[in-house]
């Protein structure tokens, strides 16, 4: 079995592992990054930390882009690895568990970051993985200069 | 610290590395940087007209940063002076950090030896073949 925490941003319906939240919270006050990506577009504080803001609807092209200062109107705090997140959404709904072959491959995308589908409630739900994304973003020491 | 109350983000650079606040007009050196330009263009000055704060940059030269908005001089506590997390420093390259204003209000800290200035550009690009 599988527990997933199901979020919506505008229609879209997203899941993510239970064991990378760590908090949810209400709307987020973020500061953008002048030369960020549009996947990690800004920071905010988060218990006396710098953290990354996640834009999912940039990610996914679902819904309007993240705007500083204001976020969306709940927050999901996500701990990947050593990093920890924090991903404006919609809405939170109630956590699920579903049998490991009710994951399947996703139809619609090949993102890296896209890793299942299931349906939640009756909405095909796309399973993200964030760690996946983190991976270009980290400083990489053996990286030749450009 | 010197915090800048730029309308597109508030920024603030830690008063030691601030030489002068000038007019922009008065600077009368290499062209000033706007470091939030890719934000959005600078807006127009209106009541407070634009300055240009001068920082000692990399190699220790002059930088001119476009200031478009109110400038204030305040402490701030270590504490709410938050690194960025790894995964934002290779695409952030000229800020070092976060702070947080009591009000819970977030600003960027700039670290003036990071900024890219044109003129060190140009310095740095080889000279173009003619062939």
């Amino acid at each position: 079995m599988r527990s997933f925490v199901p979020i919506t941003i505008d229609a879209t319906w997203i899941a993510v592992d239970i064991t990378t939240v760590k908090e949810i919270g209400g709307p987020l006050t973020w500061i953008a990054l002048p030369t960020a990506s549009a996947a990690l577009p800004g920071v905010t504080a988060w218990r006396g930390r710098a953290i990354a803001v996640v834009d999912l609807a940039s990610l996914l092209g679902a819904g309007q882009r993240l705007t500083s200062p204001t976020g969306r109107g709940r927050t999901l705090y996500l701990q990947q690895g050593t990093s920890t997140l924090a991903v404006p959404v919609d809405a939170v709904r109630e956590p699920v568990m579903v049998p490991d072959e009710n994951v399947r491959l996703p139809r619609a995308r090949n993102e890296a970051f896209c890793t299942g589908e299931l349906d939640v409630e009756g909405h095909t739900t796309l399973v993200v993985d964030l760690g996946v994304l983190l991976e270009g973003h980290r400083p990489a020491a053996a990286s030749a200069p450009h | 610290m010197v915090h800048v109350h730029d309308p597109r983000v508030r920024w603030s650079v830690q008063a030691s590395q601030v030489l002068q606040i000038v007019a922009a007009d008065e600077w009368p050196a290499a062209p000033a940087v706007d470091v939030f330009a890719a934000l959005a263009p600078a807006p127009h000055p209106g009541a407070d007209a634009r300055r240009v704060v001068i920082v000692r940059g990399a190699g220790g030269r002059e930088t001119a940063l476009v200031a478009s908005g109110p400038i204030s001089v305040a402490d701030v506590d270590a504490g709410d002076v938050l690194p960025l997390p790894v995964e934002l420093t290779r695409t952030a390259l000229a800020i070092s950090a976060i702070i947080v204003a009591p009000d819970a209000s977030l600003s960027l800290l700039l670290d003036p030896l990071a900024i890219a200035t044109p003129d060190a550009a140009l310095r740095e690009e080889p000279c173009p073949s003619r062939s």
